[in-house]
């Protein structure tokens, strides 16, 4: 694959940005699929793309599902012709509604992942700066812990409890107004 | 200079592979704990030593006062909740808010006393001082009663997203939105108003039927969608101002309401753009008892030298749903090409206008 960078190759490759995982992978995605990320935004705006763009805390295996998750929504993002908004603000209109039905159709297969690679995705949506892949990867984390008692999610995430008896009890009587 | 290429300096990397929940960092927790109810939020404190305080810091606050079942069954419980819970927060700024005080209010209308105002009140104002950029507000008591909110201005650079339910806004401070310029959404359900709702930055705007009063909508330049529907009997008229887009985009009403008591209309220059004239069909063709059209095409703020009315005749063919129309006056400043297409186009449209006064004096 070209990797791109030479000055006299900047105008055909200005549409497409190099993006190079932590394993030395390289993947060529278009601008407006990268700039869903707003760090790779802010680079490309700096002018700091030329060569690609190394991602070292990123594996190959982790960019390649986000890369996947930034195409289908700037593949939706651009649906939304004549506004320059968000995708995620499209709110009512009929037309919108299909989209939105795929969108989550496609959303929810996504999240179909084991839990250690949710994590990554989380750390990666963050370290990309990636909005609607940061909310919808902590919100299914927060969906996981709803209605569980401390002691029922210590267990599922091995969350090693380092308060004493007394200092657990502590902290509860300060928080009673929560507990009961 | 940013530093460029290979390295990826000026990005800390972030910990090692994730082995769990705990192996994240706080910023990610905080805006975990932002998606979780907020009592669910501060019971994560007593997790381990770590978890004591991430709670104060997340990043969404989520209020739901519901029924039996719930944690926050009783107002006393909420309010005492939510005192506890605010000043812990200090300064943590907010990105969500969802504040529902729906279910409470059927049996415990000590909601809508001074007291349950005021701090609802706080609230709203406490979410809006801490940058929230999406807020919800649900208050909705029963068709006599709605949440009041205060009369002060909103100033917010953060806010994007606003949603009312069962809100009483007697201010016309309160619907200026001018402050705040990165609004983009407003809805407003079963909520009751009369005053001018103005923002330059809106693009979507939702007003549901349940609503009531006579919102004057003005000034909305950036406005893409609006779905207005106000079917209910409370409307004895409505008044549309300026609502429209510099660009020339047209406010198209998808689910364009009938302004089944609407007799009186104006309508400025967004509305008829040249050569386009169909915003102004969909009124008319959502109007069915509209007596009086008014079609001002002046420049900003100098009066209409020219006003050109005309008595309607119904003409063979004549739409019927204007056939309580009588009267339709065009002011402008001079009858140029546009003026002539206009006129061209009513007549396209069955209008005949019968008589043309021209005044040189404005009223």
């Amino acid at each position: 694959m070209a990797s791109a960078g030479s000055g006299d190759e900047k105008a055909a490759a200005a549409a497409m940005i190099t993006l190079i995982s932590s394993d030395n992978e390289k993947f060529e995605v278009t601008e407006a699929t990268a700039t869903l990320s707003q760090t790779i935004r802010h680079m490309i705006e700096d002018g700091c793309t030329d060569g690609g763009v190394p991602l070292p805390n990123v594996t190959s295996k982790i960019l390649a599902r986000v890369i996947e998750y930034c195409k289908k929504h700037a593949t939706a993002a651009a649906g939304e012709e004549g506004s320059s908004s968000s995708f995620s603000d499209a709110a009512f209109l009929e037309v919108d509604r299909a989209f939105l039905e795929e969108l989550e159709e496609f959303d929810d297969a996504f999240l179909e992942v084991d839990r250690a690679t949710l994590f990554d995705l989380i750390l990666a949506a963050n370290y990309l700066d990636i909005k609607g892949l940061l909310n919808l990867t902590c919100q299914k984390v927060a969906d996981s812990v709803k209605g569980k008692t401390p002691e029922q999610i210590r267990e599922m995430y091995n969350i090693v409890n380092d308060l004493t008896p007394e200092e657990e009890a502590e902290i509860r009587r300060e928080t009673q107004w929560a507990f009961e | 200079m940013p530093p460029c290429g290979g390295d990826g300096s000026g990005v800390a990397p972030p910990a090692a592979s994730a082995d769990g929940f705990d192996a994240l960092p706080d910023e990610v927790l905080h805006h975990i704990l932002g998606f979780l109810e907020a009592y669910e939020a501060v019971r994560t404190c007593v997790l381990a030593k770590r978890w004591r305080h991430l709670w104060r810091h997340a990043t969404g606050l989520r209020v739901a006062a519901a029924d039996e079942d719930a944690f926050l069954e009783s107002v006393e419980k909420t309010w005492e909740f939510l005192d506890h819970l605010l000043p812990l927060r200090e300064g943590s700024p907010l990105q969500t808010c969802e504040l529902r005080f729906g279910e409470l209010g059927y049996n415990e209308p000590a909601l809508l006393d001074d007291d349950g105002t005021r701090r609802v009140n706080t609230w709203f104002w406490h979410a809006i001082m801490h940058k929230v950029r999406d807020l919800s507000l649900y208050a909705y008591f029963d068709l006599h009663h709605g949440l009041e909110l205060y009369d002060m201005p909103l100033n917010s650079q953060h806010l994007t997203r606003l949603e009312f339910t069962g809100v009483e806004v007697f201010s016309s401070t309160f619907l200026n939105f001018s402050n705040c310029p990165a609004l983009e959404y407003l809805r407003f359900e079963r909520c009751e108003f009369s005053y001018n709702i103005s923002s330059k930055s809106l693009k979507r705007l939702i007003i549901t039927s349940d609503c009531f009063g006579t919102p004057v909508l003005e000034s909305m330049p950036s406005l893409v969608e609006a779905f207005i529907d106000l079917e209910a009997e409370h409307n004895s008229y409505v008044i549309v101002g300026n609502i429209g887009s510099n660009s020339g985009m047209l406010v198209i009403f998808r689910w364009c309401p009938i302004f089944s008591k609407l007799k009186t209309l104006l309508l400025d220059d967004n509305w008829c753009m040249p050569d386009d004239f169909r915003a102004l069909v969909c009124f008319l063709e959502h109007s069915p008892v509209l007596e009086k059209l008014t079609l001002e095409l002046s420049s900003k703020r100098r009066k209409s030298e020219i006003i050109i009315k005309g008595n309607v005749r119904p003409m063979e063919g004549s739409a019927a749903i204007l056939e309580h129309l009588k009267l339709v006056e065009v002011k402008c400043m001079a009858v140029d090409e546009r003026i002539f297409k206009l006129l061209m186009f009513l007549c396209a449209f069955k209008i005949r206008l019968t008589t043309f006064d021209t005044d040189s004096d404005s009223e």
